[in-house]
């Protein structure tokens, strides 16, 4: 079969979804590939180059569409590209499902099949194909690229002979793939770098790639961001507000900011006030990456660049990967190349468009004449979700009073054989021994109850500690050694006099080295 | 000052023993406990002293004092590594005390049967129509030694029952003797540490406790002490022949249970005498060993008798072969895999003592945790040669000991972790026990770091350990075998750690 990519129709986009070095793997699965005249000249790759890796250059897009049984793309297709599909063609492209019906519905009429980037399920398996987080590295670093380029001083403080240069303070908003990336770039700049999300469980991934995690203080059960495949959900309007006091702090503060909190099909939330905008230093960058779904900051104008009254500079390019053609069209079509070979387990050139597979029936939008749009949740959590405080099985009520109940009987059988089994020995020994001795036994019998009593609570770690000081305390038998020693019979005397010796030393070495022992033990 | 004085400050010591003892719940409170315990004891010894009974005070004063020099000597002498032996060897004085003053109890009787018969009278007769013996007449009494006047004024059941608890002293404390010097030896080295049995084995044992039995019914009924000497020598070879059956690693069971006997032996002798602070001690003591011992076997499951009886019992099966190969490792890797790491547990074992490498293991973690790792030492109850060893050994090092964990407390967390280090343990670390039906340890708790991301192995060499038991945590793919002496091979990783 033949694997076509034309060149992008959307105004300024630069990525091409095809390079020569992605054409030459997808050769060996056994596809043939083609290629529209100059399609990757804006990214850096000439036909000349594609021609090396064995792609057939096409002259025209309609040329394109009708040889190729496989077209993949970048941007969501136009309608006058929608019209070239077929029943036989499966087109791989970013689609944006969610808000195009019209597209769905030209596919499904078309009978085509059509594979949606950004539709890859976030599983450990398809990470390799998640073009949304390839594209997303390479907004994060531009972005912190471009703040740079419009701030007039240096990232990274230096102490020079012309003086000394405070490091810039940098805030990235949403640790997502793009915030990450933008909290490296900036860290490895030499910045100053603070970052906040939602999600407190990012604060380890924060702090890993060497930024400072904003807590806010904020006592309700922050959202577990695994319960919806590691994407920040909506916030509670009590946490909205300690979240903007916090910015409101950091404002007049930061240098740099650049927001990246997008919650999927959403409007973008508004973080970054006209105040906080205000509160702003003169000449400092704010990076807008929601830019496309209305921004984080209200007054980010959409593919603009522009300088507030108070000289502040608000960028919200939404072409970030674009600009960084090259690099992004490199992963881009590697994440396509992934997909083909999903696609093609045989290595043959045919496509297997397998919808028992999780990641491609979750990817698919239309298939065979059918709009298979929203897909059913994976069989695969995309994250471990984190464990559930209460155990799983909730009990009635009743059962739990029954079994409450039942366990008590059990246990009160258990004490009250036990008792009385111990009862009626020491009752019959009663019956034969005489109250002299009954009178010690009783002594005996409570020692031994407040011996198991007590022992129970000695720590584990000490259970060293314990056996030395029982040593020493059982050589309480010196008592009795102390009293035969003054006997009249010398046998007895010398007897009981090694036993006083021998006892001594266990009573010395015993507490002295427990001590010893003791004293070793601390806290850190 | 009179007999009420003693048994007054007897409460006041027994109440101050108690504390000691419950005061070991926690490091802190525990500082405090032991000198409960010494002003318990510096109370009990005055206090019978200067009490009724005690004649030749200052022969007393001077043999404690020997024993205090002795005692002081081996206290601060002792390495942490030896501790084990110290106990065992400590145990052993206790049951020999035992068995003198028991022997004692019974030279004054048969002394004290000598007066009687020498004024014409008979030990323990009743008076007519009560219940109180006859005594001697009041001029021979005043001659006796306060221990002989207790025995004189005793019935002939009182008699009887005192014979009983003699008997049950003096056996308990020989065989705790002979088993702690044999304890002692084993742990010290001195002695095979490997469970060896006279030919005959168990009906051995069976044997001379069914002779010591028809020994003590003989004495009992008045056949002279002759019986009682041989049954003490039976009870030392029994201590002798049943802890020489049983290998290294049940240690930590066998000097629980020795310290359970020196515990119970005072308590009998306590009740031959008479003395409810003795009867208190040694019931408190031998509860504690008896619930140490009952804790070691949990951590084991296995039964107490089982252990006792020694070796493993028979597996049911064939054991699951073991696949793969143990893959060696050499310190530049692992020291690399810790240079990556933010989660590490150390899982210490007997090797650690035998190699004495606390101290290094203690560094390690030092300069990891001056690093930000998260570094937690895992502690299994049975890890080395007593109760709580690994943690004194760390204790000695200066871990702190919030760091050190009990195996409860951690096991959950091995999924988490990055690299857990396995420092000359063995049986505690056996996947098989979880994994195989047929495995000798089957089923008992075991610290489960093959859940861990990465595992070093570090081991002298290849061979299965004490009990002779696979272990194929080894041959695990995130496995890798730091072979070496314990010591040395942390030393060599202190240097590369970045």
């Amino acid at each position: 079969m033949k694997i076509g990519t034309p060149k992008e129709t959307f105004e300024g986009e630069a990525r091409v979804a095809m390079t020569p070095d992605s054409a030459r793997q997808l050769q060996k699965l056994g596809y043939d590939c083609l290629i529209e005249i100059g399609a990757g000249t804006r990214a850096g790759f000439s036909d000349a180059t594609y021609e090396e890796a064995g792609v057939t250059v096409v002259g025209s897009a309609a040329d394109l569409w009708a040889q190729a049984d496989i077209i993949a793309k970048v941007r969501q297709p136009e309608s006058s590209e929608l019209g070239y599909l077929t029943a036989d063609k499966t087109l791989i492209s970013f689609f944006n499902p969610a808000a195009n019906e019209e597209g769905m519905d030209a596919a499904k009429t078309a009978g085509a099949n059509v594979i949606a980037m950004e539709m890859v399920p976030r599983i450990s398996r398809a990470q390799k194909m998640d073009a949304l987080s390839s594209m997303a590295n390479i907004a994060g670093y531009r972005a912190v690229i471009e703040a740079g380029n419009n701030f007039g001083r240096f990232f990274t403080g230096q102490i020079t002979a012309a003086g000394k240069v405070p490091p810039a303070k940098v805030l990235v908003v949403g640790a997502g793939v793009a915030g990450l990336a933008a909290i490296g770039t900036s860290t490895s700049l030499g910045a100053i770098t603070y970052a906040f999300d939602v999600r407190p469980e990012v604060a380890e991934q924060v702090e890993s790639m060497g930024a400072e995690f904003v807590y806010l203080d904020f006592e309700e059960e922050q959202q577990d961001g695994a319960a919806s495949g590691g994407y920040a959900s909506v916030s509670s309007p009590e946490f909205r507000e300690a979240q903007l006091a916090k910015f409101r702090e950091l404002a007049p503060e930061v240098d740099i900011v650049i927001t990246t909190a997008l919650i999927p099909n959403r409007e973008a939330p508004e973080l970054w006030t006209e105040d906080m905008v205000k509160a702003m230093k003169p000449g400092s960058v704010i990076v807008d990456l929601a830019a496309e779904k209305g921004g984080n900051c209200k007054l980010t104008v959409m593919d603009e660049k522009i300088v507030t009254e108070g000289g502040v500079t608000i960028i919200g390019y939404t072409d970030f990967p674009s600009r960084m053609a090259t690099q992004s069209s490199t992963l881009y079509a590697t994440n396509i190349r992934h997909m083909m070979t999903d696609l093609t387990p045989e290595k043959d050139g045919q496509i297997n468009h397998d919808m028992e597979d999780d990641v491609i029936r979750g990817a698919t939008v239309t298939y065979q004449g059918e709009i298979t749009f929203p897909p059913p949740p994976p069989k695969v959590a995309a994250i471990a979700a984190q464990k559930p405080k209460e155990p799983l099985k909730e009990l009635t009520p009743e059962e739990k009073r029954t079994e409450e109940i039942a366990a008590f009987k059990a246990q009160t059988k258990q004490q009250v054989t036990l008792l009385s089994i111990g009862a009626l020995l020491v009752l019959a020994m009663g019956l034969i021994a005489p109250a002299s001795f009954m009178q010690h036994f009783i002594v005996f019998v409570l020692s031994v109850f407040i011996g198991f009593q007590v022992i129970w609570g000695v720590a584990h770690s000490l259970h060293t500690p314990l056996m030395a000081v029982t040593n020493a305390i059982s050589s309480i038998i010196i008592l009795g050694a102390l009293m035969q020693i003054g006997s009249s019979s010398i046998l007895i005397t010398i007897l009981a006099a090694a036993a006083v010796f021998m006892a001594s030393i266990n009573i010395f070495g015993g507490f002295l080295v427990t001590r010893r022992m003791l004293a070793m033990f601390q806290k850190s | 000052m009179d007999f009420g004085f003693t048994i007054a400050a007897y409460a006041v010591a027994g109440v101050l023993f108690i504390l000691s003892l419950g005061g070991l719940s926690g490091q802190e409170s525990a500082k405090r406990a032991v000198w409960y315990g010494i002003a318990g004891m510096a109370i009990a010894v005055f206090a019978t002293l200067i009490g009724p009974g005690a004649e030749l005070w200052w022969l007393s004063i001077i043999l404690i004092a020997l024993g205090a020099i002795v005692g002081h000597q081996l206290a601060i002498r002792v390495q942490m590594t030896q501790m084990p032996e110290l106990v065992a060897i400590m145990h052993s004085l206790v049951g020999l005390a035992a068995v003198f003053v028991g022997f004692n109890a019974d030279l004054m009787i048969n002394n004290i049967a000598e007066i009687y018969e020498a004024n014409g009278l008979v030990l323990g007769a009743i008076e007519d129509g009560g219940y109180k013996a006859i005594g001697l007449p009041k001029e021979i009494n005043d001659g006796l030694s306060a221990f002989g006047q207790l025995i004189a004024k005793k019935t002939g059941v009182e008699i009887g029952i005192l014979r009983v608890e003699l008997v049950l002293g003096i056996w308990i404390g020989a065989v705790t003797f002979t088993g702690s010097v044999i304890a002692y030896g084993k742990l010290a080295g001195k002695v095979d540490s490997g469970a060896k049995k006279l030919p005959g084995g168990h009906l051995l044992n069976a044997s001379a406790v069914i002779l010591s039995l028809i020994l003590s019914i003989m004495y009992l009924s008045g056949a002279g002490s002759w019986t009682l000497v041989l049954l003490t020598l039976l009870a030392l070879f029994i201590g002798y022949h049943l802890i020489m059956g049983i290998g290294g690693a049940d240690m930590p069971v066998v000097v629980s249970m020795l310290n359970s006997y020196s515990g119970w032996a005072a308590a009998a002798i306590g009740f031959s005498l008479g003395n409810d602070l003795l009867i208190v001690v040694g019931a408190l003591v031998g509860s504690s060993g008896a619930i140490l011992s009952y804790i070691m076997c949990k951590a084991m499951n296995r039964s107490f008798v089982s252990v006792i009886l020694g070796g493993f019992g028979g597996p049911a099966g064939e054991q699951m072969a073991v696949e793969g190969e143990q893959v060696a490792i050499d310190a530049d890797g692992v020291a690399t895999a810790l240079n990556e790491a933010d989660n590490i547990i150390l899982i210490p074992g007997y090797g650690m003592a035998v190699a004495q490498a606390q101290g290094a293991v203690s560094e390690l973690t030092n300069k990891l945790r001056a690093r930000g790792k998260n570094v937690r030492f895992a502690i299994h109850p049975v890890a080395g040669r007593l109760p709580g060893h690994m943690n004194v050994l760390l204790a000695e090092a200066k871990v702190p000991y919030d760091i050190v964990m009990e195996m409860d407390e951690i096991n959950d967390d091995f999924p988490e972790t990055d690299v857990a280090i396995v420092i000359g343990s063995n049986d505690i670390v056996n996947p098989a026990a979880q994994d195989d039906p047929n495995s000798p340890i089957a089923g008992m708790p075991v610290l489960e770091c093959w859940k861990a991301k990465q595992v070093f192995v570090s081991k002298r060499g290849q061979g299965a350990g004490y009990s002779g038991i696979e272990n194929p945590l080894f041959f695990k793919d995130n496995t890798r075998m730091f072979y070496g002496d314990a010591k040395d091979s942390i030393n060599k990783l202190l240097p590369l750690i970045e």
